[in-house]
């Protein structure tokens, strides 16, 4: 079973803005893919589908083999906890440390405060923050706050991790870094998608791309699946 | 093509095996979890007091009013009380009936049983007695005869319950010589009305300042949710159920309404320490033992309960109304 699949979806927005219209695909448990297309082509909107932030007007969203869109809103949480977001603007909260925005999935899941604390201190040494927990996420450069984001996204050890313009406002080097961090949990078994129109970057490292154009989905095949 | 970079740093994460946490765990975190929801609100109200204090003096207020009232009913009634034993009964003769009847009736009054004693007035008495009490004298001299009508001062002996004493009354009515009887006890049926009426007037204006308490609350609740809608934001995309949003949310109003309550009990511990030394005074004065009670505990407890409950509603109604539109 596909760990996503995407069934004859289109989205009108009340503006009459066709975000998306008629898309379909899949992604297998494990795979790695990038989401392209020009800003407003509706990568946005398409990752916002998998989370309930949007519903479709047409079609049907399945993630993990559930009915993302007719899902009860009281389920809605538990999808979420299945699926780690980073953020372009990552997100973070300014009011409290590093470790408190990390640990915050694990709160809400329900963790011990000792598990919680271990599992912190492993998602911030996957993304080679470890000994910043009692920093605050102001004081980091914008590349550090990502990668604290991500290890939010990671912490609560995600079967699907979307990735919204992750890298941009990174320059290449570190955004290079930051794809390289996603390629290490695809290798884990986690199921990654990227959206990004950083077209130079996506040739460099291959993989499957999904390109959005005006709302509709092609598809280029993998210049070197891993 | 970049070769995946394959460190020894491997990432600990991924793998849905390790995903499942105990049912047992869950409770306990779950209880662990509004523990410290319980404790962080409180602790946040009371080391930053100045953004509530506001809340707090008009919860406290709103709810000293009721509690004032509610006391001075208490002890009004408890003195009321006092009173039920003395209950002498006036009876009216009919105009016509002569001295010498009056008299008989008044031996006869006397026999009854349950009579401690009885004192006749004559119309002509009554009549100089309100000529000297009332100042009217030349005006009752216009009056071609005397309005009054003799009087009979019933005691009832004091053991008498008060249902006898009604029945005696009764029974002298049905009397033909006998105008009218009436118990003096009229006032103290008066003053329980009084009292009742009051008691439903503090119940009245509890419920409006019970409802003033509440949009307080709420209007407070949804500054701070105002405050922290990022906060929310995020807590939603990364799997809050709307539960876990609310929690701190309505232990804040529960926490509003429990100072709120500590408030109002200080104030009317003041309120009954200014006044109940002149009240004692008062009621030595009078000869009375009277002393003005406290609150009592039972009311005191239902007070403040009452007061953490519309602190818990009022967060409630404010954050139902406020926190789905938030939404990631």
């Amino acid at each position: 079973m596909p760990m996503v699949r995407f069934d004859g979806v289109s989205k009108r927005y009340p503006s009459g803005k066709e975000a998306l219209s008629k898309v379909n695909f899949e992604l297998e448990r494990g795979e790695f893919a990038f989401l392209t297309g020009h800003s407003g082509a509706g990568k946005s909107t398409l990752l916002k589908l998998m989370l309930q932030m949007e519903r479709p007007s047409k079609g049907h969203v399945y993630v993990d083999d559930d009915c993302v869109d007719t899902m009860k809103g009281s389920q809605v949480p538990y999808l979420r906890r299945k699926v780690g977001v980073v953020f372009q603007n990552h997100q973070l909260l300014f009011d409290r440390t590093v470790y408190d925005n990390v640990a915050m999935p694990l709160l809400i899941a329900g963790y011990q405060p000792a598990e919680a604390a271990r599992r912190v201190r492993a998602a911030l040494d996957s993304v080679g923050l470890l000994g910043y927990e009692r920093r605050n996420p102001i004081e980091l450069s914008g590349g550090e706050q990502q990668r604290v984001g991500i290890a939010r996204a990671v912490v609560n050890k995600p079967q699907l991790l979307l990735a919204d313009e992750p890298t941009g406002n990174l320059d290449p080097e570190l955004s290079e870094e930051i794809m390289k961090l996603f390629l290490r949990f695809q290798q884990v078994g986690v199921t990654v998608l990227i959206a990004t129109h950083d077209i130079a970057l996506i040739e460099r490292m291959g993989h499957r791309r999904l390109i959005l154009e005006q709302g509709t989905l092609h598809e280029r095949g993998a210049y070197a699946r891993t | 093509m970049p070769a995946p970079d394959k460190t020894d740093r491997k990432a600990r994460t991924g793998g849905a095996s390790a995903h499942t946490i105990r049912l047992q765990d869950r409770l306990s975190a779950w209880a662990q979890q509004h523990q410290l929801v319980a404790v962080e609100t409180l602790m946040r109200l009371l080391t930053r007091p100045f953004g509530s204090i506001m809340t707090w003096l008009v919860i406290a207020i709103s709810l000293t009013l009721p509690g004032a009232m509610w006391m001075t009913l208490d002890n009004l009634s408890q003195l009321s009380n006092r009173f039920q034993a003395s209950g002498s009964m006036s009876v009216y003769l009919q105009p016509a009936v002569a001295d010498k009847d009056a008299q008989q009736l008044l031996n006869q009054i006397l026999g009854t049983s349950g009579v401690a004693g009885a004192n006749y007035i004559s119309a002509e008495q009554a009549l100089a007695e309100f000529r000297a009490t009332s100042g009217l004298g030349e005006a009752l001299d216009l009056l071609p005869e005397n309005p009054l009508p003799g009087v009979i001062v019933v005691e009832p002996e004091l053991s008498l319950p008060q249902a006898e004493v009604i029945a005696l009354a009764d029974s002298l009515r049905s009397e033909r010589r006998i105008d009218s009887v009436e118990l003096d006890t009229a006032w103290l049926d008066r003053l329980h009305a009084l009292l009742a009426l009051s008691e439903r007037i503090v119940w009245v204006m509890g419920a409006l300042l019970a409802l003033g308490i509440l949009l307080v609350v709420g209007n407070t609740i949804r500054l701070s949710i105002a405050a922290r809608v990022d906060e929310i934001r995020v807590t939603k995309l990364v799997g809050a159920t709307n539960a876990w949003v609310r929690r701190p949310f309505l232990y804040t109003g529960l926490w509003f309404g429990m100072i709120g309550g500590l408030v109002s009990w200080i104030l009317l511990a003041v309120g009954w320490a200014l006044v109940s030394g002149p009240v004692a005074d008062l009621a030595t004065l009078y000869g009375s033992e009277y002393r003005l009670l406290p609150l009592s505990a039972g009311a005191a407890l239902v007070l403040l309960l009452g007061a953490m409950l519309l602190g818990w509603l009022g967060a409630w109604w404010s954050v139902v109304r406020h926190l789905h539109q938030i939404e990631p």
